[in-house]
Order: C-alpha cells, then structure tokens, then sequence
C-alpha cells in the first residue's frame, strides 16, 4: 500500500505546480509521464558509464534508482529549479562555466 | 618586460572574476549590469595583452623601414583589430541592456533584480 | 557565379538598413522587403559552389614552411551551406510574407531586425573565420532580442533583458576562448587552427587548449539553448510573435550547427570533445521534453521541444562518425522546417483564439480544420512517425548510434521521441479535441490566409523530405567526409 499512497500523494502536489487555474486530467498526466520518463532516462543514461568501468555504473544505476524512485515526486522540485527567475537561470550558468572550465583544465586528459 | 604582459593578464583574471561574482551577488541590476560589462572588458584586455611584444615598434610599416627589421620587431597587430570589433559591440550591447532596463523601471518602480526579473508564469495580473 | 556568394549576407544586410531609413514610406517599404525577401532563398540556389576571399587576398604559400596561409576572411560555400542558407531564406520569405499581409501599416525597425537576423546566420554559416562568426553571432543575439522586445505579448521585455544578461556572460567567454586560439595560433582562420592542430603545431593536449574548448564549448551551449540555457531559450520563443519565433528557432539551430562544426573541425582529435557534446545533448533531450509535458502555455511547450529536438542533432554529431554526423544535421534541417511549421501553426490558433493556455481552450477542430491538420501532420513529424521526414533523421541516429555501439543512446532516442508524441497527443487533444469550454469565443475570428499558405509551403517540404530523403543526405554526407 505504501507505494501506492506515494503515487497518490504525488497527484495531489502536482495541483500546486499548475496553480493557478485549474488542474486537468489531461495535465496530471503528463505530469506523471514526465515523472516516468525522467527516472527512466535518468538510469538509462548512467548506464552509459559502463564505457568507464562496468562495476561504477553499476552502483551508479543502483544508487540513481533508490534515490530517484524514494524521492517522487520529482517534477515540483525540479520545476521550481528551472523558473524563469533570472538569479537561478544566472546561479546555474556560472556555476556550469565553472565546473567546465575546471574540469576541462586540469582532467580533460583523463579521458 | 614580461612583467608588463604579466600584470595585464592578472588584471584581465581579475576583472572577469568580478564580474562572475556581481553576476550571482548583487541585487540592483545597473550595478550588476556594470559588473558583468567587466567580464567584456577583462576579455578584450586579455586579447590586446596577446599582441603584446616587448619592445616592439608600432605595426605600421612607414616609409623607409627595413622590411625586415619591421617584420621582427612589430607587434601582432591581429588582436587590436579584434578587439575593436567587440568593444563596439561591447557597447552596442550594453546600450540594449540599459534601454531594456529604462523601460522596465518605469514599469516596476524599483531596480531590484529579484523584483523585476523574477518568475513571470506564475503572475496573473498585468498591469501597463 | 562565384560572385553571388557575398551577395547572400549583403542582400539581407543592405536591405535591412534601407528599410529602416526609408521605413516612413509604407508602400515603397513593403513592396521591397516583399522583393528581398523573394531573393534570399533564390541566391543560394543560383550560385555556384566555391570560396570567396574578401579583399581578393588569395592564399599565400610559406616557402620555408611549406603551410598555407589564409590572410583573408573566406567564405566557403557547398552543398550544406547552400541548403541551410536556403532553407533559413525560404523561412525569412514566409515569416516576412505573414508579416506583411498581417499589418496595414508595417513597422521598419521590425523587418529590419529580421532581415539582419537572416544577414547574421547566413555569414555565420558561411565564414571560415572564428572571429567573424563570433562578431555576427552578436548581431545576431542583439536581432533576436529585439525580435523578442518588439512582441506585444506580456513580459517579454523581462525575457528580452534575461537573455541578454545571459548573453553578456556567454559571450564574452566564447571570446575568451577564441583568444586562447589566437594566442596558441596566431590565426583566426578555421582552416589554419585545424592545419596546426593537427600538424603537431599546438600541443593538443595542453591545458589552455582544453581551456579554450571549455569556453567556446559554453558559448555554444548559450547558442543553441542546450542546458543550462534551455529555459532562457524556450522563454524568448514564447515571448515572441508566433511568426517571430518561427525565425529565432531556426537562427539558434543555424547558429548552433555553425559553431559545433567549426569546434569539430579543430577539436575532433581530443575524445573528450564528443564526451562533452554527448552529455549536453542527452540533458538537454531528457530535461527539455520532461518539461514541456509540464507545460500549460502551449507556446512554452513547443519552446521546450525545440530545446529537446537540439539534443537529437547534438548527439548526431557527438558521436563523430560519417552516417552520424550526416545524421545529425539532416535532423537539423528537419528541424527548422517542422518547428516552424508547428510555431506558425500554434500562432494562427493564438490569433483566432487570443488565448495561450490549453486548459482554456477546446474543440478548435471544427471551426479552424485545415489548421489542425497541417498541425497534426507536422506533430507527426517532429515526433519521428514514418513516411515524414522527422522519421528518416531520427531512424537514421538510432542506427549511427548502434552501429557506434551506443545501444542505450538508441532507446533514449526513441524513448525522447515517444515522450514527444505524448506532449504532442496531450496538446493537440485539449486544444483541438475535448469539448468546447463555454466561456471561449470564437466567433468571427479567421485565421490569416498568410499562414495557412506558409504552412502548406513547409508541409510539401516535410513529406518531399520524408519520401527522398537521398536528395539531401547525399550531398551532407560528402561535406562531412570532407570534413573528417
């Protein structure tokens, strides 16, 4: 029953992502679709580090999926990440410049 | 000389990294523009600090010069070019952005980037 | 005619600051951008292939060295410029051809902003000059935001200011990264990069060379829209007119193929470049299409599918082999020519309609039918349903990325797609299917005969694309040998 009240629980945040106006069915579900696809493509993609080392992707899938499945609803929490409010749109561009320049300078040989 | 070229680069470093920090810190979005014009002009310094060559000669070739002598002792003249460009595009930009902002502080009555740049979706009222 | 190929950005050039400084006279106005705009997609179909040095400074010959020198800016014209070229320029003709019939009394700082848009990709795709596409990729920032400002739609100042925030952070680094290769180099002539690069000249694996790929990588990553740029770039399509944002997408596909193959051309040698361009792509498909299932304003939605839809062309090329890259930017092509179908399609809804939000909205397909089909039939396309031409450059990935050993890049590809269908089902059943909410008004509102013309334009070029394919791929595919 646990799992079931969860995915029932994630229907009732979605109302807040649509606020305001009214929630349709039509949007709950493409709500929980979006909700599928993006854990479903989240482990897919890890599993791409088997080009690495087949045990890392491994725990990476493993880990990714615990966290990813124990953590819905996921589409309110990464939605109010990707607003339009410059500050975040802002905070997320530097801090991508300054990962990849980081990484590119002193590991872009390691692969 | 090296020093010279040295210095400019530190100087171009620190210019971009102001602008980066005014970029996320700051709240009054002239002050925050005036900042990450640094970035532009931290650049453009860094590019006319490529040309650099110590002891070089202007790189226009006058009458009477040795050839020769002028190719080995002129300085790159390829980035001063360059950077004309982009500092005329540097302002052309930066006029855009301060327009922008005009129009808006009419609109809001405030310079506050959390006011006036923050999530539109969720507003219902509109109000010229 | 080798003459015409500079002609292809001073034509759009010259006409956008004729039209601005005689812009009082409406009828003069009209009847030449009309003209113009007519020319754009016929200048690349007239010209011959070949390269043009401006100045008429030829190549010069090292003797000590035995290099080749470009002392000119060049610009190089084949098979894939011609057909982007022609595409964007078919593309301004409708966007322009819409404009004028929609409006007694046009507004010349508008078509002038268009027509210089037009101006900017056409030489960023032309030139074999970093420095040059860097200068017309500011002219060409600068043009979509005033395309964005000169909407009526609310809020798009705000949106055109954030872009331009951004902007002026992305930029700047992409220069940057240009001034490390000049430094290392001491060229700005794509050609010569790649020469000394691959010659041993620059050591490849030198941290100011990763340096300098980190910081064109991110101007191009505020080029095209990829993560962390996707919700700037689909906020400035909503907040643009419908026909205006029809142009911008193309520009940012444009200018995203333009920059990716000039990075490839210098930094295919280093693997971590592909790496790169793969992950980015692969975010930009997952988080793109999962937020356009979010969205409520439709506009928004098909702005973030034109985000996602870039993941498909990026992995194209990411990949790096011939069939791949050929992949790639077939799917780029097709891209430009769906999106706007599907933003002018949506945009003629939004003017029968002035409204934007799909829970607003319901049962347009009996009042607006021809509409809702070229719609269906484009939403079609774009989610990769055979015989259109999404279908053939999608299955075409799916392939390249097996053959390339990538099989879990094959089910996220169809997975992206399918989740695109799902957005597209969702949108077109509460706009077009379910019943009609009571307070919506629609009557004696027409959909403008300018729009459904340019829709039916790009619907014969999505199922001609579909049907013969081998037109268009074969001629990619020799450009990319010559650039492997």
């Amino acid at each position: 029953m646990k799992i079931y009240d969860q995915i029932f629980n994630v229907v009732k945040q979605f109302r807040k992502l649509f606020s305001p106006g009214p929630v349709t069915n039509a949007d709950v579900s493409g709500s929980l679709t979006a909700e599928i696809f993006l854990i479903v493509s989240l482990v897919l993609s890890a599993i791409l580090l088997r080009h690495v080392n087949v045990l890392l992707a491994g725990i990476v899938t493993l880990i990714l999926a615990i966290l990813l499945i124990s953590n819905i609803p996921l589409i309110p929490k990464f939605k109010i990440e990707q607003e339009d409010s410059l500050e975040k749109m802002l905070f997320y561009a530097i801090v991508t410049l300054g990962l990849l320049a980081t990484f590119m300078y002193w590991g872009g040989n390691l692969v | 000389m090296a020093q010279v070229q040295l210095v400019i680069l530190f100087t171009s470093v620190a210019l971009v990294v102001i602008g980066l920090y005014s970029a996320i810190f700051i709240d009054n979005i002239i002050k925050k523009i005036i900042g990450i014009s640094f970035i532009e002009e931290g650049v453009n310094l860094f590019i006319v600090a490529i040309g650099y060559k110590a002891g070089g000669v202007v790189p226009i070739l006058m009458p009477g010069m040795d050839t020769s002598w002028f190719a080995s002792n002129a300085a790159y003249p390829l980035p001063f070019g360059l950077v004309l460009t982009s500092i005329v595009i540097g302002a052309s930009t930066l006029a855009v952005m301060l327009a922008l902002v005009m129009v808006l502080y009419r609109r809001y009555g405030t310079l506050s980037t959390k006011v006036m740049l923050a999530d539109t979706s969720k507003r219902e009222e509109y109000d010229e | 005619m080798n003459e015409l190929i500079p002609l292809m950005v001073i034509v759009p050039l010259m006409a956008a600051l004729l039209i601005s400084a005689f812009s009082k006279l409406n009828k003069v106005t009209k009847i030449f951008a009309f003209v113009v705009a007519i020319c754009l997609p016929l200048i690349p179909l007239l010209s011959n292939y070949g390269l043009h040095y401006f100045g008429g400074y030829e190549p010069i010959l090292d003797n000590v060295t035995g290099m080749i020198y470009h002392p000119a800016i060049t610009y190089s014209f084949t098979f894939l410029q011609q057909i982007f070229i022609g595409a964007v320029g078919l593309l301004t003709f409708l966007v322009i051809f819409i404009y004028l019939t929609k409006y007694k009394k046009v507004s010349g700082p508008y078509l002038f902003l268009l027509f210089l848009g037009t101006a900017a990709v056409t030489a960023m795709m032309l030139t074999d000059d970093i420095f040059h596409m860097f200068v017309f990729f500011e002219i060409l920032a600068l043009a979509q935001v005033g395309i964005v400002a000169a909407s009526s739609i609310d809020y798009s100042y705000e949106m055109a200011l954030k872009y331009m925030v951004l902007g002026s952070i992305g930029s700047p680094m992409m220069l940057l990264g240009i001034g490390f290769l000049l430094a290392l180099t001491g060229s700005v002539n794509v050609t010569d990069i790649a020469v000394a690069v691959h010659n041993g000249l620059v050591d490849a694996a030198s941290p100011v060379f990763l340096l300098s790929l980190a910081l064109i990588f991110f101007g191009w990553l505020y080029a095209s829209g990829m993560p962390p740029f996707h919700t700037i770039k689909s906020g400035i399509y909503s907040k643009a007119e419908p026909h205006g944002a029809a142009l911008l997408q193309s520009f940012t596909v444009i200018s995203m193929i333009s920059i990716v193959l000039i990075m490839f051309r210098i930094y295919a040698s280093l693997p971590i470049f592909e790496v790169l361009i793969v992950f980015f792509s692969i975010l930009a498909m997952i988080l793109g299409v999962s937020l356009a299932l979010t969205q409520t304003d439709f506009r928004r939605m098909i702005g973030f599918l034109a985000v996602g839809e870039l993941g498909f062309i990026g992995l194209g090329i990411g990949l790096g082999t011939n069939f791949s890259i050929t992949a790639g930017l077939f799917q780029a092509l097709n891209e430009i020519i769906i999106t706007a179908l599907l933003f002018i399609g949506f945009g003629a809804i939004v003017n029968a309609t002035d409204e934007v939000d799909t829970r607003k909205l319901g049962g347009l397909l009996a009042y607006h039918p021809k509409v809702a089909i070229m719609l269906l039939i484009g939403g079609l396309a774009m989610a990769g349903v055979p015989p259109l031409s999404g279908f053939q450059s999608k299955l075409m990935l799916v392939q390249a990325s097996l053959s390339c050993g990538f099989p879990e890049i094959s089910i996220l590809a169809i997975m992206v797609s399918i989740a695109t269908f799902v957005v597209f089902v969702k949108t077109y059943y509460t706009m077009f299917l379910k019943p009609k909410p009571n307070d919506l008004d629609l009557e004696g509102k027409e959909v403008p005969k300018a729009m459904i013309f340019a829709m039916g334009v790009l619907l014969i070029i999505v199922i001609l694309l579909g049907i013969f394919p081998d037109v268009v791929t074969g001629g990619i595919s020799n450009f990319v040998g010559g650039i492997l």
